[in-house]
């Protein structure tokens, strides 16, 4: 018996497979390489082309997508992240390579103006098919995690893949608004969206979609489902979808969360390990004294809501505290390591030296996941049968964050799959790049 | 996806559950601090190890297969509804060692046996793998996973990816120290969306420490009382309440179930829930409080009801949660609001302290999700309410109409 990533990982295809473990055993897979910033492209001036092209699902199974390309490049699933700054003046240039006109909308900015459309559009002026062009220009007024998608034959193009991230940062350093509640260490985007695989055979063979049967049967994370989600950015064999979702921290820090509804579904994401604190919806901070408090009044739950277009920020921070043993399986004579209070009986994080209360079964009665570093403690690894384990270099705390509606953890009839990544808590030391 | 095999492999059934039954292979081992026969019971209070864990608790599971029945009479023609084959925990805690495989197997229960804990104790909680005996093709391992527990470290986390997980036959103690009061859930987290639509669903909550104050404390004003109960540690009272009823929504997809009591490949893309229940039942036997026994092997499967009972101008907590892995479910109280005071196990306040709770008739509840509501009977005239889903779709069992997710709130005078 086999554990579901185990289970997950044989179902990638067999060329991709040999690509898979030959990066594992390189640790590309999770030994180091998780961006603690999000990959996007920043600028003031994007040039973007709706495009054609194709994505690979978690199954193996490719399929064909209209979306955003940066500068002539490859089409990609979501469109590239454009990561700008409070108070820029923003261009952005979309060029059409589809056979239907195509836009973009910037849901939250309020001034933008269009020029040079071909056409009125629906939610946004309109580059003509074949060849079009048009231009939006506007001033990313208010810091938040945004979204843009197209305007025109919206049901069908957001299906199709027309849609990407917009994050607008504030002047501060490491804030995800101007207010220090919002600090954050490391910062994450989880870019949830759905995809109804028939719509898309269907757009490719020319035929016209049945779109009130639409039934979404691949679930995503920037652009990839499970386990690919598991990969780092720009990893060759996905050219068009270059974003991963791992997320790595210590212990005590703070992670901002970036999620974005994207598709056309509700989603339930729950994240492992601890509830998160939401500080913004749709770019504004849930504050109780609006400009004064700060992100004060966000509610703090372990399962978040995220509806189509609706985009949260929230932080989420994993203490290993109070658990009535000793993470790092110090023996009582141990330095008192990561810090005092640890060995201080008075403080709630006494746990120092305090062995687990249970004993653990022996191997044989036993099933390793991948990501057992074989030890239950932080930053240690233990003895594993042979062939167990080995995804886990540093001894991290691993804690998956995916859907609650487990319908959605299969790609199409295979499970495990669809919506889901992990969050790594590193031992304190291991370097986050 | 599992590989099929003929229906025929039933007849090895007898040969396996009497190789269990003589313990070969087997090594169930339930660690309880004072337990000294091994049943998850404590019973030696001077024990050095209890001694050292005055405040633990014990509770002893199996993970395995059984049945369950729906509440749709009218169409099946007969006592009981549409019988469900079903993956599930079952209760052994006080079943001696040696008799755990034999009383857990087949015995599963929908939903789970409930775990409520109070703030403060040290859980142990035992689960043994007894195996699917109507599927001995299967040899899938289980876990729990506490779903909310703060800080969860993965060795007690039950998610089988990045941790370990009990292969038939064997035992894994749980050990969590028990702390933020609220109201979370459990389950299978091994294939999760295979073992999750088979029913491996629970109900989990903390009850407050508060409650356990001195009698006479002043709460910020309030006077705290023994007895008096609270959904939180609010320190001013206003999560008191004197009921409390946990409410949990699922769902499940007949052609699932039967796929897999056949051996046959599950549909997975095509998963359809059509029974909608609260706490294991559909509507009309949602109100039933009889302990019902499945019309398969006569298992006591479904012990729970759905039934909410107040005198008037008592606080009923309801504490909601929904672990349909298909469905997001609108529960709505007409007649008496709710006042939610907390979300994800977590009182409703802001960081520095703003009072968020706020009055509705209906919460949206998705997957994973739990409401702390509180109903005011004060104005609320003695009789018989409803609660029940306005996805009105689901106010049915498949088919048949007038079921669900629908109860009753009864308000004694």
């Amino acid at each position: 018996m086999k554990t579901e990533t185990d289970t997950a990982l044989r179902h990638v295809s067999a060329l991709r497979r040999i690509a898979a473990s030959i990066l594992m055993l390189a640790g590309l897979i999770v030994g180091g390489t998780a961006q603690a910033v999000i990959s996007g492209t920043t600028g003031v001036n994007f040039d973007l082309t709706a495009k054609e092209g194709y994505v690979s699902m978690g199954d193996g199974a490719t399929v064909y997508i209209w979306g955003y390309a940066l500068d002539g490049g490859n089409v990609q699933l979501p469109g590239p992240t454009l990561i700008v700054t409070e108070g820029e003046t923003i261009t952005v240039t979309l060029h059409n390579d589809l056979a239907e006109a195509v836009s973009i909308t910037f849901p939250g900015q309020t001034d933008v103006t269009t020029t040079g459309a071909d056409s009125e559009g629906y939610l946004a002026g309109e580059a003509a098919a074949t060849g079009g062009e048009v231009t939006y220009t506007f001033t990313a007024t208010r810091p938040g995690t945004y979204q843009y998608h197209s305007g025109s034959n919206v049901g069908l193009q957001i299906e199709m893949g027309l849609s990407g991230a917009l994050i607008i940062k504030p002047n501060a350093m490491n804030q995800a608004y101007n207010h220090p509640s919002t600090a954050f260490h490391q910062e994450y985007l989880f870019f949830l969206q759905e995809l109804d695989p028939h719509i898309h055979t269907a757009v490719e063979a020319g035929l016209t979609p049945n779109l009130a049967e639409r039934r979404a049967q691949y679930w995503l994370i920037n652009g990839r489902s499970g386990p690919d989600t598991f990969f780092d950015d720009n990893i060759p064999w996905l050219p068009t979808q270059p974003y991963g979702a791992m997320a790595r921290t210590h212990p005590n820090e703070t992670v901002l969360m970036r999620v974005v509804g994207a598709g056309l579904d509700v989603h339930s994401f729950h994240t492992h390990g601890a509830n998160f604190r939401v500080l913004a919806r749709d770019g504004r901070m849930r504050e109780t004294i609006p400009g004064v408090s700060g992100a004060d009044a966000g509610l703090s739950d372990f399962t978040l809501t995220v509806a189509p277009g609706q985009t949260y920020d929230a932080t989420w921070s994993w203490r290993g505290e109070d658990l009535g043993w000793d993470i790092f399986g110090h023996a009582p004579g141990d330095p008192c390591e990561p810090s005092g209070e640890e060995c201080d009986p008075a403080s709630p994080i006494y746990d120092h030296g305090k062995a687990i209360p249970v004993w653990l079964p022996e191997q044989q009665f036993l099933t390793f996941g991948g990501f057992w570093s074989g030890s239950p403690f932080l930053g240690q690894e233990g003895a594993l049968p042979v062939g167990e384990g080995g995804l886990n270099l540093d001894g991290g705390y691993f804690y998956m964050w995916h859907s609650h509606i487990e319908a959605e953890l299969v790609n199409f009839d295979i499970a495990p799959g669809g919506m889901m990544t992990m969050m790594i808590v590193e031992a304190p030391g291991v370097p986050i790049p | 996806m599992k590989r099929v095999y003929g229906m025929a492999i039933r007849m090895v059934l007898a040969s396996l559950a009497l190789m269990f039954a003589t313990g070969a292979g087997a090594d169930v081992f339930v660690q309880c601090p004072g337990d000294t026969d091994g049943d998850g019971v404590i019973d030696d209070f001077t024990d050095p190890e209890y001694l050292a864990h005055p405040n633990a608790v014990c509770m002893s599971i199996t993970g395995g297969d059984g049945f369950i029945n729906m509440a749709d009479t009218t169409v099946t023609g007969g006592a009981r509804g549409r019988q469900l084959y079903m993956f599930g925990f079952a209760d052994v805690t006080g079943v001696p060692p040696l008799d755990v495989i034999d009383v857990g197997t087949t015995a599963a229960e929908f939903p789970a046996p409930s775990i409520v804990v109070n703030e403060g104790e040290e859980l142990y909680l035992t689960l043994t793998n007894v195996g699917m005996a109507y599927r001995p093709d299967l040899d899938d391992p289980h876990t729990v996973h506490w779903h909310g527990y703060a800080d969860a470290a993965p060795v007690f986390d039950g998610l089988p990816d990045v941790s370990i997980s009990v292969h038939m036959g064997g035992s894994l103690t749980y050990y969590y120290q028990v702390r933020g009061p609220g109201t979370y859930m459990y389950h299978c987290h091994v294939e999760a969306t295979e073992h999750m639509q088979m029913g491996m669903l629970g109900q989990l909550y903390v009850k407050a420490a508060q409650d356990q104050l001195a009698d006479g404390t002043n709460l910020n004003g309030f006077i705290h009382h023994d007895g008096y109960q609270y959904a939180y540690n609010d320190g001013d009272g206003s999560t008191y309440y004197d009921v409390d009823f946990p409410i949990q929504m699922s769902s499940m997809d007949p052609e699932f179930h039967d796929a897999s009591e056949a051996t046959q490949p599950l549909p997975f893309a095509l998963m359809n829930d059509t029974y909608a229940m609260l706490n294991g039942r559909g509507y009309p036997e949602s109100i039933n409080t009889a302990e019902l026994a499945n019309t398969e092997n006569g298992v006591v499967s479904q012990q729970q009801n759905a039934l909410v009972e107040a005198n008037a101008g008592e606080k009923v907590l309801l504490r909601i949660s929904n672990l349909s892995i298909t469905e997001y479910f609108t529960l709505m109280s007409p007649q008496i609001p709710m006042r939610v005071v907390g979300v994800g196990a977590s009182q409703l306040r802001g960081t520095g302290g703003a009072d968020l709770s706020y009055k509705t008739n209906s919460v949206n509840v998705g997957g994973g999700q739990s409401f702390d509501a509180i109903l005011d009977t004060d104005d609320v005239a003695p009789g018989t309410y409803f609660l029940y889903t306005t996805n009105l779709n689901f106010l049915s069992n498949n088919t048949e109409e007038r079921g669900g997710i629908m109860t009753e709130i009864v308000i004694h005078p």
